[in-house]
């Protein structure tokens, strides 16, 4: 949930309770203040009556008898310390034909040395003939409250918030090789500006640790060529000289070793350089082109291993890749699906607009495909690659933001490599299926 | 042939040094950028191998002046980098190979034969030993005049057979030739005994001596003073 919605939800929530609790003060404020007013009015009236006793004279029938009783009563009756009262109660209205809340007054008299006791009385609304109208104009102001909230939390969270979303932008584009710090906006909120200053201690930090690693990569593999070649050379001389035949085997498991070292290192620092990006693309390759020369190329191989290439090429596939790194894709691909390959079994390759599969027939892997992937893991431990081939692989596709599936189907390993950027190869092998049984009865 | 070594690593420099004097040609070798200028200009040289990474300097520097005062010379970059901009600036700037550490001897010496047939020996690129003859712009062998049927990879084997005559071809260093790096193909060596194995039926099919030979362990061995 958005942090605007929270704040607003809260915001709204806290607004309920306090316009609730207010409501009920209001109600109850109302209520009281039109006893006080009605009670000072009747008090008023009363007092006039009073003044009309006083000066004596017959008012029966003026307006002011209309809801007054006057009663004469023994000094001994006149309440202490209080000139008025007042009681509340439901009475019968008569003129209204309806049950109504009653406020009588009762004010006390002493004119001349009678005492008197004038009642006055009138319907007054009753409170809950209030309720709605409190309920209603509570509403309107709880709506009105809603609408302006809900517009200032946006606009209001726009303008706060608008530094933090800056900052999020630039980290999201923040990337590890990128040689300058990253600029944060500056901004007055200090939350803010403790997370850009921590943001930029910890880009600052991680870009140093990835330029000093790939430095020592780079050394690393610079400083370890030279002794290797070294050793290759020292072993090429003295396979010349005059040597027995127990020397001979273990010149040769030493080349055997140096070579798995050798090609294992330039692998690695290949991977490396693919990491680092360095191998961008500067325009599209024509992979319809390289695709057959690639084929080409093992073809003697194919041949070798009596294996039966089953191809299906559109012409003019042209993707954005650097083409030493389409060479070196196609080369572990095709290789791969050589050396896996069962005896006299078949390769399939089919390129499309939409992407690459490559099948083979081969033994089961022992391990998930997906697995396979990975650096130096093999589907047959005994074989002798290293093992990094699909790694390459990978990491080409991952830069190149293609998609990559290796599948095991009915005898067959399926790798399927998704050109367009939001296409899973899942969906390409479905889109491209390989028409296994037809290719595996293909006659020669 | 006159070879000059630029290579601060002194290993490495006799490595080459005793390769290739065994094929009788004539090396200098020197460490730095300053003792290669000096060298430079008092002799000439066919071949310069270069390395790019020197104590004092970048050798690609050295290339500029290789080619305004030495423009017959060949130039072979050997580098540890196997960085591409290295290749193409390498490259750009009139080397006229590329080679990275580490290579094979045999290797290096098929590269410098290449840039030699291809530069000083203009359009006769014929490689020739006995009845055998290669040549190297068509791909066309022959042997006593008949044409072979050979596949590319076979014209390869024998050509880098005949370069690096009498001398033991490891199983390693062929793959490599034939293959490159990067494939991740140890399982090649299958591969290399079918091309030599093809390789010598052809020619002896031909009527050609069997002059490839297997040496014990190691690999292979075109052997040139084998009488019949």
């Amino acid at each position: 949930m958005r942090l605007t919605i929270k704040f607003t939800l809260w915001y709204f929530g806290i607004m309920l309770v306090v316009l609730l609790i207010g409501g009920a003060i209001v109600y109850y404020e109302i209520q009281w203040k039109i006893s006080r007013v009605e009670v000072a009015r009747h008090e008023r009236l009363n007092d006039i009556i009073a003044q009309q006793i006083r000066e004596g004279g017959d008012y029966t029938g003026h307006p002011t008898r209309r809801r007054a009783t006057i009663t004469r009563i023994p000094a001994d009756s006149v309440p202490r310390g209080i000139s008025s009262y007042y009681t509340r109660g439901v009475e019968w209205n008569p003129e209204f034909q309806v049950r109504e809340y009653r406020l009588v007054v009762t004010s006390f008299y002493t004119i001349g040395d009678m005492h008197y006791r004038v009642s006055t009385y009138s319907f007054i609304p009753s409170f809950y003939q209030l309720l709605p109208g409190v309920v209603d104009s509570f509403k309107w102001i709880l709506l009105l409250l809603l609408v302006l909230v809900g517009i200032s939390g946006g606009l209001i969270s726009k303008y706060i918030l608008a530094p933090f979303k800056r900052t999020l932008r630039v980290i999201q584009s923040f990337e590890l090789k990128q040689k300058e710090a990253i600029r944060l906006p500056g901004t007055s909120t200090s939350e803010f500006r403790e997370l850009n200053e921590f943001l930029l201690k910890m880009t600052d930090k991680v870009r140093e640790d990835y330029q000093s690693l790939k430095e020592f990569t780079e050394n690393a593999s610079h400083e370890l060529q030279t002794p290797t070649a070294i050793i290759r050379g020292k072993l090429d001389l003295l396979m010349e000289s005059d040597i027995r035949d127990e020397q001979a085997v273990l010149i040769a498991e030493m080349q055997n070793a140096l070579e798995r070292l050798s090609r294992i290192h330039s692998s690695l620092t290949l991977l490396t350089k693919l990491e680092n990006q360095e191998y961008a693309a500067k325009e599209p390759v024509n992979f319809s082109r390289l695709t057959r020369e690639g084929l080409a190329s093992f073809q003697e191989l194919m041949q070798m291993k009596q294996l039966r290439l089953v191809v299906e090429i559109e012409d003019k596939i042209y993707i954005p890749l650097h083409a030493s790194l389409a060479d070196l894709l196609l080369t572990n691909l095709i290789s791969n699906a050589i050396r896996h390959n069962a005896g006299a079994g078949v390769i399939f390759v089919r390129l499309r607009r939409e992407g690459l599969v490559i099948a083979n027939t081969g033994q089961e892997p022992s391990v998930p495909t997906e697995e396979l992937f990975e650096r130096f893991k093999k589907g047959n431990p005994g074989s002798d690659s290293i093992g990094i081939g699909l790694a390459i692989v990978r990491q080409i596709c991952d830069m190149s933001h293609f998609d990559i599936i290796y599948e095991y189907q009915e005898g067959f390993h399926i790798l399927g490599i998704s050109f367009l950027p939001r296409q899973a190869a899942s969906k390409l092998l479905q889109n491209l299926s390989v028409p296994l049984l037809k290719i595996r009865q293909e006659p020669e | 042939m006159k070879v000059l070594i630029i290579e601060d690593n002194q290993e490495l420099a006799r490595n080459i040094r005793d390769f290739l004097g065994r094929e009788g040609y004539i090396c200098a070798s020197c460490e730095t950028l300053e003792e290669a200028k000096e060298k430079l200009s008092l002799f000439k040289y066919d071949c310069i191998l270069l390395d790019i990474g020197l104590p004092d300097g970048n050798g690609i520097g050295l290339l500029t002046l290789i080619r305004t005062e030495h423009k017959d010379s060949n130039v072979l970059i050997i580098s540890a980098k196997n960085a591409l901009d290295d290749k193409i600036i390498g490259l750009e700037k009139g080397a006229d190979d590329y080679i990275t550490k580490p290579f094979h001897l045999a290797e290096l010496h098929a590269r410098i034969r290449a840039v030699y047939r291809r530069k000083n020996l203009g359009g006769a690129s014929i490689v020739e030993f006995n009845e055998i003859s290669l040549n190297t712009d068509t791909f066309e062998a022959r042997i006593n005049g008949t044409l072979l049927d050979m596949t590319p990879k076979e014209f390869d084997l024998l050509l880098y057979f005949l370069v690096n005559k009498n001398r033991v071809l490891s199983r390693q260093a062929i793959a490599a030739h034939l293959w490159g790096d990067y494939t991740d193909n140890l399982a090649n060596f299958d591969f290399v005994y079918q091309h030599v194995k093809n390789l010598r039926r052809k020619i002896s099919g031909a009527g050609g001596m069997d002059y490839i030979s297997t040496v014990y362990g190691l690999g292979y061995k075109f052997n040139s003073h084998k009488q019949e």
